[in-house]
């Protein structure tokens, strides 16, 4: 999984030694903060297939939007502050200070985006899904990695979410909901590690996993609430073959009474 | 996360109590706190020694507290999801936090096992023991020909006894 992410067409110098120094990092996360490498599993059945998978490249690029953004915003901001204090101390006479935070502020400026930029290709890269025909299991987080696993069988809704620039982008959130309150409110102001709540983030596909999912909930016959006497109905119907019986003790009943 | 197969003889009922080096990663955590220590550790200290676990086969149950006393209850069936979560500490130690959900209306989680030295063979069990994910088509095909045959047979023998009376009332009626 490691730079698997930049296109190989893009590859020259600079992107290499990225790569490289990214690489590296991975290694130093995977030995020392015991980040795994492999994407997570399911407990599978033999007849079950399994599907692992990450989200779309482009939310990536939508994330990596963001990134740009958001940094420009504080960029400037810092830039502004840097120039109105620098005009301030040489208008004061004391322009020596002036340049000796000139050093200082770059690194203010340009070290917290480099570590959100390295954040946003963690992100991407330590995000698994891993769906089975019975359950869904989600992966995110490297400081703290979080796993939450979800059976279809519990699962009350199906919510796909899409704004847009996230069209732009092709992407959407699939949202799977079991029951219970999951904190209430709304839930873009959440975090993504919420309970009784499933969030694929930024698959290009949602649409076929919804069609994928949904019939799974249609089959089930409960309510999704832990429902102990599924089997009761189902061992009290009555075959044909009982019919049948049943159509014949009528019939010598007849006899008999005839 | 990526670690062994989980043990195949992976037995819940063995856990009564937390693995000790949970008592190492709650002294960690609150010196992280630095002056918050005493009053983070003294807590986490007392819920460790009081922590008990007991799994039987329907469901599982978690006791703590000195002062404050808690215990809670809970049946696999009804679990809704499973969160295991593991900040890098956790992982250090090889632990991890295996928060169960049910369909509740409180917003945390409503069981935080902690504190487990296998917490993949956990999950797998209590994923194993929820609702969906044995098949339930499976389990009706094993249970319902057994029931329905039972009923079935029942059915055939009265229907038989049926018969056996019929020819004979004939028989008395022409008698009579």
């Amino acid at each position: 999984m490691n730079g698997s992410n930049l296109p190989p067409e893009t590859a020259g110098r600079t992107e290499r030694a990225a790569q490289w120094l990214y690489t590296g990092l991975w290694r130093v996360l995977v030995d020392w903060f015991r980040v795994p490498q492999q994407p997570p599993t399911l407990p599978v059945r033999t007849a079950d297939h399994l599907e692992s998978f990450k989200p779309a490249f482009a939310f990536l690029r939508y994330l990596k939007l963001w990134f740009w953004i958001v940094c420009l915003l504080i960029d400037i901001g810092l830039t502004v502050g840097y120039l109105a204090a620098a005009i301030a101390l040489f208008v004061a006479g004391f322009w020596w200070i002036a340049l000796l935070l000139l050093p200082i502020a770059l690194a203010i400026i340009i070290v917290p985006d480099i570590f959100a930029f390295i954040a946003v290709h963690l992100r991407y890269d330590t995000t698994w899904y891993v769906m089975t025909d019975r359950s869904l299991r989600i992966r995110r987080g490297i400081w703290t990695i979080h796993e939450t696993t979800i059976t279809f069988e519990n699962v009350q809704n199906i919510k796909v979410q899409q704004g847009p620039v996230q069209r732009a982008f092709g992407i959407s959130n699939l949202i799977i909901e079991t029951a219970g309150a999951g904190g209430g409110g709304d839930s873009s102001k959440q975090g993504p590690n919420v309970a009784n709540r499933g969030i694929i983030e930024g698959i290009a596909d949602a649409d076929r996993l919804r069609d994928l999912i949904l019939p799974r909930l249609r089959q089930s016959r409960t309510a999704g609430l832990g429902d102990e006497d599924e089997e009761a109905p189902r061992g009290a119907a009555w075959t044909p073959d009982h019919l049948a019986v049943l159509r014949e003790i009528r019939a010598e009943l007849a006899t008999m009474s005839g | 996360m990526d670690g062994p197969h989980p043990d195949q003889r992976f037995d819940p009922a063995s856990i009564t109590r937390p693995d000790p080096a949970l008592l190492t990663y709650y002294t960690i955590t609150a010196l992280l706190t630095l002056v918050g220590f005493p009053f983070v550790f003294l807590p986490l200290y007392f819920k460790y020694h009081t922590l008990k676990y007991a799994f039987d086969d329907k469901g599982v149950s978690m006791s703590w507290g000195i002062l404050f006393h808690r215990q809670i209850y809970l049946t696999y069936r009804r679990i809704q999801d499973i969160h295991v979560s593991r900040n890098f500490i956790q992982r250090w130690f090889g632990l991890a936090s295996v928060a169960v959900q049910t369909a509740s209306g409180s917003s945390g989680a409503e069981m935080s096992i902690e504190g487990i030295r296998n917490p993949e063979a956990l999950r797998d069990y209590l994923y194993s023991q929820m609702r969906g994910a044995k098949d339930g088509a499976e389990d009706a095909d094993a249970d319902a020909p057994g029931a329905g045959d039972e009923a079935l047979a029942l059915l055939k023998e009265i229907r038989d006894a049926l018969h056996r009376l019929a020819p004979q009332h004939d028989r008395e009626e022409g008698a009579s």
